[in-house]
């Protein structure tokens, strides 16, 4: 009747995650009480969680990412922990506690931090700097996002019901079949990733269309901001690479299920084809995450400095470069793994030349900066943050690329801290600087300053103090993933190491105060004017926050910096736009199509995951419903009447007029 | 005899009017393209996202195809007869598809509603025969946990009949909406759709049916 | 016949026409049907010839792998020319640029994957030899 589900599933015997377990249940049981009983439901139910705007999607995605921010890095810390007491001693993490812990947090940190942070980012900037009302295909938009969050929802039920995966963050067979992984956890997992993969992929679809179909008349490709152009390139490599995943944990999944051999060590299987596969995938994953860090630099530092980005044309072109580059690499994450010297030489060759375009890049940003007036606020704190410490993750990157080097650092602690090196300093980085340069167009008030240059030193300093250990023992042959050790020569550096992602606890409790203060002192530092950094692409047209239909009428584009020129002209004492004439504008209906969808997810993949086939069946049947009746949907559209949208364009453009005159930029 | 006409490229003002009438040939000058252009575009996308998932699958059965762990291989189990029919109904189903289009066009329903019970039917007959060969397999001992060669044959050739069995519930969705709303525009471009994938899914038969079916059936000595 | 046909109802994925712009080629019902059948019989002939390929002699034997990669190819191409009606006009550019990056990527991964595997197979003991040394 419950598959494998028993009341074993729930750890009674194992104090951590039973506590921690507890906490979240409690957590999400007082949480929608308190919000029920505030009388908020109504509310959020229209305005948020059935709305299909891109604007209120993005930031959905941005709270997702920073709350699982939160489960990852306590996941950090309780590694670092183990290591820093483990030295000649047990620590107090078991093994196949600590096994689940650093799996747990890869997955986690990786899928449903650093993904929903970039792809929020893009949801809400895009269509906004596009000159466009919303994407393609807005209920798409909403399936992606509650598909994400079914993900997310799946892996954190791992900890109270059952167990999560041991395998580290890419489950390699043989340990991830089923005779050496005969629980759940893989298969938590897999279904996790399985369900958000489709919603990413959506989301990929979503971009490229709107990218390339959906843009301001006048807006050609050259006239594209520069952040749009690397959301291009994430998007299609989401569109080209996420189909493999679903294939390899697919095939993995039928191992497990259905007694298939793609992985298994018997009857013909091949465990080496899954690692290949999987970095087929692997690789462009991690450009799909770097390359909207990159464009969200591109506009952080262009604006900060008051000056056009250096040589547009070379950004386009070595972003592209990145695009198509990154399905040449793979095979540099097995070097080891035996494929001889013509197959290691030519990906190893591959690796160090991709190198290259992002060297263009950040000689681009640096001469943007040089001759420039530069504002030093925490947004581009973060981005000369990023500048110094990717280029350091980068190098590391170039040394692991020589096969001979990864032969002697392949998954050691050096590893482990490249990645953290252009993880941090790249994605997170450019998290942090996105959502300072965007949080007052999306909310109407700035953060906190002093907060927020206070959490970037923390962050900065707590990075180097945490991994600059880790490359030094991993020179001295320290493994990944250890549970304990007895080299004296490592111990040392474990507690410089725990000492900086206790830095970096600092860094985090700063933002959550920064927000904190920000929202309670935010009539202070209202943002009237739309445009609080002085800012040169069509996001800063608008109000903070812009209406539903982002433009009233779409703006007629006649160069890269739109925005600007319309500065430009406005100053230089040219008549300023003339009014437009108002028309009804349509936009696409609120549904609970995502949700709903979301919801079945959740019933089918717990229900996959513990196999009891008849919920998978009841969910199958619900997920194709709730389809069905989207289909069957007459009306797609409301129409918000002209008068109505003068109305609020008025009045926008009023607030903002006066704003202006009376705003220094900040 | 008079001269052939000068053709002037036109003049670069920015006013609403003249933008509106220049030329988009995808550079998006003219702003936001029309919904059908958007919805094609985005399915197409779609589309080859699912054609790169096949080509994971592909990936796999070439790697695995000779790992039949001393099992039957593709060149004992493969009936091209079988395979033949399953070809020749695909390719008709593609080919009715086609002309459901046509009707469409024409906003003739019952040569659409025709049009569309011949593409499903010709649909159905491929996947029984698929199910009668996949059964016909198991039965002799040749199920997908045999070996790591079936394993990958069945995932591929199985995907595919996933996809067109979902493709034969969506077609069943279509002739109902068709029947219940008419030629509305939005149910018009979910049929613009269904038919892109219709005619992909013929596209990636296309690929199994030669380099599985038939590239397996050629003797082992001939093989890459 | 009508007059009024919607060439745009057919299954081709869409060019970048602006949409008060007339159609660049207005055709007739039988001119679609045509196209359509005539690309049914391309497919059809490419079909049979592949199958024949398969027993007949007629075809250097080695190369018979090669010549059926070729004929699938041929017979994709038909399809996306008569059933998709995709074009080589300016217009259809985008429809092309994602047709080949996708074609590029299915290379990438299928010969890649046979690229690495087959170095991989060649260096490294068959998994059930290797197990039996672990054991």
């Amino acid at each position: 009747m419950w598959g494998k589900l028993t009341w074993q599933a729930i750890p009674f015997d194992q104090p951590i995650p039973l506590a921690a377990g507890a906490f979240v249940v409690l957590g999400l049981t007082a949480l929608p009480i308190w919000v029920a009983a505030k009388g908020y439901i109504p509310y959020l139910w229209r305005e948020w969680i059935t709305s299909v705007d891109h604007k209120r999607i993005g930031i959905m995605y941005c709270l997702l990412a920073a709350v699982m921010l939160l489960r990852g890095f306590i996941d950090a810390l309780m590694m670092r922990s183990q290591q820093a007491l483990a030295f000649h001693a047990p620590g107090y993490l078991p093994p196949e506690h600590y096994d689940q812990i650093f799996s747990a947090h890869g997955t986690i940190m990786i899928f449903f931090v650093a993904m929903p942070f970039v792809i929020g980012l893009m949801n809400f900037a895009v269509p906004l700097q596009l000159g466009v009302r919303d994407v393609a295909f807005p209920t798409l938009n909403s399936v992606s996002l509650w598909l994400n969050a079914a993900g997310a929802l799946l892996v954190n039920a791992s900890l109270v019901v059952g167990e999560f995966a041991r395998t580290g963050w890419l489950p390699y067979p043989p340990l991830s079949e089923l005779a050496y992984s005969p629980g759940v956890g893989v298969d938590y997992y897999l279904w996790a990733l399985q369900i958000s993969g489709v919603g990413t992929l959506m989301t990929g679809i979503n971009f490229v269309t709107t990218i390339l179909k959906i843009r301001a008349p006048g807006m050609s490709y050259m006239r594209m901001p520069i952040f749009c152009w690397t959301s291009l390139a994430s998007n299609l490599l989401i569109v080209a690479a996420f189909p493999i995943l679903t294939a390899t944990l697919a095939m993995l999944l039928l191992d497990r299920y259905a007694g298939f051999h793609f992985f298994t060590n018997e009857s013909g299987g091949n465990p080496m084809m899954f690692m290949n596969l999987i970095w087929v995938w692997g690789h462009p994953e991690v450009y799909i995450l770097i390359l909207p860090a990159f464009g969200v630099f591109s506009e952080v530092v262009s604006t900060f400095s008051g000056k056009p980005l250096f040589d547009r044309r070379s950004m386009i072109v070595a972003t592209m470069a990145i695009c198509i580059l990154s399905f040449s690499v793979w095979l540099h994450h097995f070097f080891t793994m035996g494929g001889g010297g013509d197959v290691n030489g030519f990906f190893g060759i591959a690796s160090m030349i991709i190198a290259v375009p992002t060297g263009v890049k950040v000689f681009n940003w640096l001469f943007t900066m040089y001759g420039g007036r530069i504002r030093f606020n925490s947004a581009m704190l973060w981005s000369v943050g990023f500048m110094v410490t990717f280029v350091v993750g980068g190098m590391t990157g170039v040394l692991l690329a020589s096969p001979a080097a990864d032969f002697v650092l392949h998954n050691s602690l050096f590893l482990v801290a490249h990645f953290h090196n252009v993880i941090i300093g790249g994605v997170l980085f450019g998290a942090f600087a996105g959502l300072t340069f965007w949080f007052p167009k999306a909310f109407g008030f700035a953060l906190d300053e002093r907060l927020g240059k206070a959490a970037f030193w923390c962050w900065f300093v707590g990075f180097y103090v945490a991994f600059v250990p880790l490359y030094v023992v991993g020179l001295e042959g320290m493994t990944r993933r250890m549970q304990h050790y007895d080299r004296p020569e490592w111990y040392p550096w474990m507690l410089v190491a725990e000492a900086g992602v206790l830095i970096i606890l600092c860094g985090i409790a700063l933002q959550i105060a920064q927000l904190w203060v920000s929202i309670r002192s935010r009539a202070r530092r209202r943002d009237a004017s739309g445009d609080p950094w002085d800012g040169r692409s069509l996001e800063w047209s608008t109000a903070s926050p812009p209406p539903a239909f982002n433009f009233a009428v779409l703006p007629e584009v006649i160069s890269e910096e739109p925005y600007w020129e319309i500065k430009q002209a406005g100053s230089a004492g040219r008549p300023a736009t003339p009014e437009a004439p108002y028309s009804s504008i349509e936009m696409p209906r609120n549904s609970a199509t995502g949700f709903v969808t979301a919801f079945f997810a959740v019933v089918t993949g717990f229900a996959l995951i513990w196999q009891i086939w008849w919920l998978v069946l009841l969910g199958l049947v619900g997920a194709y419903a709730t389809f069905v009746v989207f289909a069957w949907r007459d009306i797609h559209e409301i129409e918000i009447p002209a008068e109505e949208v003068a109305r609020i364009d008025r009045a926008v453009r009023d607030t903002t007029a006066r704003a202006m005159h009376e705003e220094p930029a900040r | 005899m008079s001269t052939p006409a000068l053709r002037l490229a036109p003049h670069p003002s920015f006013a609403r009017s003249d933008l509106a009438q220049r030329e988009a040939s995808g550079h998006g000058i003219g702003g936001p393209a029309p919904k059908r252009i958007i919805v094609g575009y985005g399915f197409w996308i779609f589309l080859l996202s699912d054609v790169i998932m096949f080509s994971g699958f592909f990936a796999a059965y070439a790697v695995l195809f000779k790992n039949t762990a001393g099992g039957p291989s593709a060149h004992d189990l493969f009936d091209l007869r079988n395979t033949a029919v399953e070809t020749a109904c695909l390719l008709a189903s593609s080919f009715a598809c086609g002309m459901a289009s046509l009707a469409v066009g024409e906003r003739n329903l019952k040569w659409t509603q025709l049009a569309l019970l011949v593409t499903g039917l010709l649909g159905l007959a491929f996947i029984v025969l698929e199910i009668r060969e996949f059964a016909g397999f198991i039965a002799r001992g040749a199920g997908p946990s045999r070996s790591a060669f079936l394993s990958s044959f069945f995932t591929l050739v199985g995907c595919h009949g996933v996809h067109v069995s979902a493709g034969l519930l969506w077609l069943g969705t279509m002739i109902a909406q068709f029947y219940a709303k008419g030629f509305r525009q939005d149910i018009r471009h979910r049929f613009l759709c269904f038919s892109l994938f219709w005619h992909a899914l013929d596209i990636i038969w296309v690929a199994i049916f030669s380099l599985v079916y038939l590239v397996g059936t050629l003797p082992p000595e001939l093989l890459p | 016949m009508s007059e009024h046909h919607d060439f745009e109802a057919g299954s081709y994925v869409g060019v970048d026409r602006v949409p008060s712009q007339p159609q660049r080629e207005e055709r007739t019902l039988k001119q679609e049907v045509l196209g359509y059948l005539v690309g049914l019989a391309l497919a059809a002939a490419l079909t049979i010839v592949s199958f024949w390929a398969v027993e007949t002699h007629e075809i250097y034997r080695p190369g018979a792998a090669v010549a059926l990669l070729v004929l699938a190819v041929a017979q994709m191409g038909i399809h996306l020319i008569f059933f998709l009606h995709i074009t080589t006009a300016p217009d259809n550019a985008n429809n092309i640029l994602a047709l080949a990056f996708g074609v590029l990527i299915v290379c990438l991964v299928v010969f890649g994957s046979l690229w690495v595997m087959s170095h991989l197979n060649h260096a490294m003991l068959p998994m059930d030899q290797l197990m039996q040394r672990q054991s």
